[in-house]
């Protein structure tokens, strides 16, 4: 018999001790590449070849920092002749400032996703995204960081159980979907039909929850929320979906820890009478489930987080997906599941030091051509291929037409209108239930036909139509400089042929350069991450 | 094995149709949301009427002549023997053996927004899953995704719940308050410049696409050609001549000549054509509103069936009219009916439907239903079925597995052919 991943780390744990265990081993970049080897010669599968630089230097940029390069970075890095030029670029991404932005924006959509129930209160959550990008900036490690989100004590932290408010049973399936990596909505109304968890769990789970309060302070633009805790309530359980009757109330149940004992709990002194507005309860179960959860035997906790960040960087998590780690979801490569999350809690769950061995694999930089269609392979034989977000595709369009650098010299942005909200409804949730992705005709219609990308492609002083056109070098030198910016690589030779062709069709150039442009923004190529 | 794994390359190689039958898929298939397009096609279509703010059953197609909430409306005899309607819908009354009137409508969402996500989806509103709209259902498996127009379009007030989890493939795609094609859709640009840059972003894919062959390169490729396909249909949504000679069998208003707009997208292919009529909450003035309302719908509704009939297009275009809720017998002190969904009424007509069908009734004062109640659920789980659709469906959101219509969703057959 096969031991169960959370077992074997637990056992590992014990035998051998974390400190002994990681001076034996090679570093966890090394052991994920020679694992996946390893698979692919089982599987007789033949890898891609490495990516070229600049398929590495778009995939990096977008992938640490959320944005595509701009062209003297680009050409910097392609002149390097540096053999660690990757990973001094690496190093470098994780150590700017927009590392810590874009992985605070990652997160926020963990957490929201792109319609939040109680939108009122939760649309605004520039606060929010600012207290987790402090958190990656600091390097607060995993754990903290989401004990300080589920304590909901500072900043805008409370948002995340805003949104549910006093629908607990929305926040138990949040929570345990999200930190661990457990489906228990089935169990809601009925036990889980094929997991060992009952309906009991769910409301055990739920009552930890129970007396979450929230409070408005400010109205308008101001409007700030409290989450507080009350020292009573309890969770009603009133049997299955089948068994509810009108007016049947259901009886408390006590919080247990999933897969866990129950809580202890001390008993209310006598007469205790719930004061109106209470600050903090006598016993807090809010505090006793976040101690649980991140304490590093959760058998739950660390492996979730591993396998949702290998996901992010690779494609497709080793169990998928990344929200579904059930016994009947059995990892692509067990040993290397169970490695890399034994490895992540030996360094205290720090995410950088994790994301840093996985963009310096070899897998992790191999070319997504060939002939296969699978945009996710499940072996990680190519790189996966996964859509620009609507903020990345916002951030690379500012990039690539040189509205950032026309921003600068301006010395103040441009006028955006709705640009990032028309983004959002139109590539803010480009996939079907099951995270396959789907193109919309709107979303074409908008990069093709707006205003608002139209505008991105004026010439204003220092932006991309704006440097070509003025630029007196000759045409294939400019057609270089157009691909670099836009699509971060030289134009292949007829590339390069075509849009001199192109561009020298007419007398003036100035609309012609922008159209170049535009077919270049529109191409699938920029469309997404490959 | 992973299952997912195994799932995708199920997918490959088969396609599950509507009905549940598995079909080979001999075709290369890139991407799995377009295995639904591979699936035979029915060729049916649809179209809905929405009453937005919930039209009044009692005023129009349940009426109760002597009660004292009867209201000043009287009643006409109808094509149909036994089948009364309102004195305001002489034309409709004509049509009556066309249609099946479903009189015990009981529904479980009140108010305005719940009730439209409730009558477009057949589900309440859930935080945790986003359920498609009967149009992005439609447009899924009845629709082509090779047409030149999209399969789900819609004018005026209509659904506020989109494609949910089917995704932004079948998101529906509005035209503007006059039937027009809305902003984005076009450039602005001469014929020629629109040309020239399209030549070049081809030329830009052509070349791409020999290293790029992964799923979503190809989804995108594609839509891109179907945006492109969009401006070839521009005439189809110019209809300013032929309206000039139609208005009179429509009725010479906005809703009269969206309806108008409605057929000629039907007879161009589309699958799902939804066009909303304004005004029916009428908590105040419910009589002039409704008379007012119903002066616009009864040509309108009446021309489309004619022209669908006339074009042979009725057979295989199933026509419904409703709104989110119906509303209180009971008048109150503004002479306005209140939302109520507890007995009201919706109306099929065409493809599918059993022509000439009154089916279940509310009490004789219209406070409840008396016979064979139809819930939302049932009634998706009947217009799927009229549209070839299976009710049961599944799809995935995540892990999560989710039906089209709910559990225990009842098909009335009495209304279908």
């Amino acid at each position: 018999m096969r031991l169960r991943p959370c077992a074997m780390v637990g056992l590992m744990a014990l035998v051998a001790g974390p400190a002994l265990l990681a001076a034996q081993e090679p570093p966890l970049r090394q052991r994920i590449d020679a694992e996946l080897r390893a698979a692919w010669q089982r599987e007789k599968l033949t890898p891609a070849p490495r990516a070229d630089d600049a398929a590495f230097l778009r995939r990096i940029y977008l992938d640490l920092a959320g944005t595509i390069p701009s062209y003297e970075e680009a050409k910097q890095f392609l002149a390097d002749t540096d053999a660690d030029r990757r990973t001094k670029l690496i190093d470098k991404l994780l150590a700017d400032p927009r590392f810590a932005a874009h992985q605070a924006q990652v997160w926020d959509l963990v957490f929201f996703g792109r319609n939040p129930p109680n939108g009122d209160a939760t649309r605004k959550r520039d606060g929010f995204r600012k207290w987790l990008a402090e958190q990656f900036a600091k390097e607060v490690s995993y754990d903290r960081w989401v004990r300080g989100l589920l304590l909901a004590e500072e900043g805008d932290t409370g948002l995340f159980y805003v949104q549910y408010r006093s629908r607990i049973e929305e926040t138990t399936v949040a929570v345990s979907r999200i930190f661990m990596g457990t489906q228990l909505q089935c169990a809601r109304c009925h036990d889980h039909p094929y997991e060992p968890v009952t309906q009991r769990d769910f409301y055990g789970m739920a009552g930890f929850f129970a007396r979450l309060t929230f409070s408005e302070n400010a109205g308008g633009k101001q409007r700030r929320y409290t989450v507080g805790e009350k020292s009573t309530g309890e969770v009603l359980f009133s049997g299955s979906a089948k068994e509810q009757r009108p007016g049947k109330k259901g009886d408390p149940v006590k919080p247990k820890f999933l897969g866990g004992p129950p809580l202890d709990e001390p008993p209310l002194p006598k007469d205790f009478k719930e004061p109106k507005a209470p600050a903090k309860p006598l016993f807090s179960r809010k505090e006793k489930f976040v101690a649980w959860l991140t304490a590093p035997d959760n058998p739950y906790f660390t492996k979730a987080v591993a396998n949702r960040v290998w996901a992010q960087f690779m494609g497709r998590g080793q169990v998928h997906p990344v929200d579904d780690l059930s016994d009947k979801n059995t990892p692509t490569h067990p040993e290397l599941f169970q490695a890399m999350t034994r490895a992540l809690a030996e360094h205290k769950r720090d995410l950088k030091w994790f994301i840093r061995e996985i963009v310096n694999t070899d897998a992790y930089q191999l070319a997504s051509t060939g002939k296969d269609a699978d945009p996710l392979p499940p072996y990680y034989e190519r790189a996966r291929v996964r859509p620009l977000s609507a903020e990345e595709m916002v951030a690379a369009l500012r990039e690539g037409t040189g509205t950032n650098a026309a921003n600068r010299l301006a010395g103040k942005p441009a006028p955006e209108g709705a640009t990032s909200e028309y983004m959002a409804r139109y590539f803010g949730e480009p996939t079907n239930g099951r995270g396959d992705f789907q193109a919309s005709l709107q979303a074409h219609l908008f990069m093709n036909n707006s205003g608002n990308i139209r505008q991105m492609l004026y010439q204003r002083k220092g932006s991309l139509s704006d440097e070509l056109a003025k630029s007196k070098a000759p045409w294939p030198d400019k057609v270089d400089r157009l691909f670099l910016t836009v699509l971060t690589r030289l134009p292949r030779p007829e590339e390069r042929e075509r849009f001199v062709a192109f561009l020298t069709s007419e007398p003036r150039a100035d609309q012609l350069i922008q159209d170049a442009i535009w077919a270049l923004v529109n191409c699938a190529e920029f469309r997404f991450n490959h | 094995m992973n299952p997912h794994v195994t799932r995708r390359a199920m997918l490959k190689r088969l396609v599950v149709g509507a009905g549940g039958a598995a079909v080979a898929n001999f075709g290369g298939l890139f991407n799995s949301q377009t295995i639904a397009d591979e699936v035979r096609r029915s060729g049916k279509r649809c179209i809905l009427l929405w009453a937005n703010g919930g039209a009044s059953q009692i005023d129009t197609f349940d009426m109760k002549p002597g009660q004292p909430t009867a209201g000043p409306f009287r009643p006409i005899n109808t094509n149909l023997a036994g089948l009364q309607i309102c004195e305001y819908l002489p034309r409709m009354a004509r049509h009556a053996d066309k249609l099946a009137v479903i009189r015990s409508m009981h529904t479980s969402e009140p108010d305005h927004p719940g009730g439209i996500y409730l009558m477009h989806t057949g589900y309440r509103p859930a935080v945790a899953v986003s359920h498609p709209e009967l149009g992005a259902m439609t447009a899924k498996y009845c629709g082509s995704l090779d047409s030149d127009l999209p399969d789900f379009i819609r004018m005026g007030s209509t659904g506020n719940g989109g494609a949910g989890y089917l995704g932004p493939l079948y998101q529906p795609f509005g035209l503007d308050r006059n039937g027009r094609l809305s902003q984005f859709a076009s450039s602005g640009s001469t014929p020629e410049a629109v040309r020239r840059r399209a030549d070049l972003l081809r030329f830009v894919e052509e070349s791409s696409a020999r290293e790029h062959r992964a799923e979503p390169f190809q989804a995108h490729r594609l839509a891109q050609e179907r945006a492109w396909r969009l401006q070839r249909t521009r005439n189809v949504f110019n209809i300013d001549q032929e309206w000039a000679r139609a208005r009179e069998r429509y009725g010479d208003t906005g809703f009269g000549r969206n309806c108008f707009m409605a057929r000629k997208l039907i007879e161009a292919g589309v699958a799902f054509v939804e066009v909303g009529q304004e005004n029916y909450d009428s908590h105040a003035d419910n009589f002039v509103c409704h008379k007012a309302n119903m002066n616009i719908l009864d040509p309108a509704w009446s021309g489309l069936l004619d022209d669908l009939h006339e074009r042979g297009l009725l057979r295989n275009t199933l026509m419904i009219w409703m709104g989110e809720v119906g509303r209180t017998p009971g008048i109150n002190n503004r002479v306005g009916r209140d939302h109520f969904v507890r007995g009201w009424t919706v109306v099929l007509a065409g493809g599918g439907v059993r022509g000439g069908t009154v089916y279940g009734a509310t009490n004789p004062n219209g406070n409840g239903v008396r016979d064979n109640p139809v819930t939302e659920g049932d009634l998706f789980a009947t217009i799927y079925t009229a549209l070839g659709i299976n009710p049961r469906v599944r799809h995935f959101v995540g892990t999560r597995p989710i039906w089209a219509t709910p559990e225990g969703a009842r098909v009335v057959r009495e209304v279908l052919a």
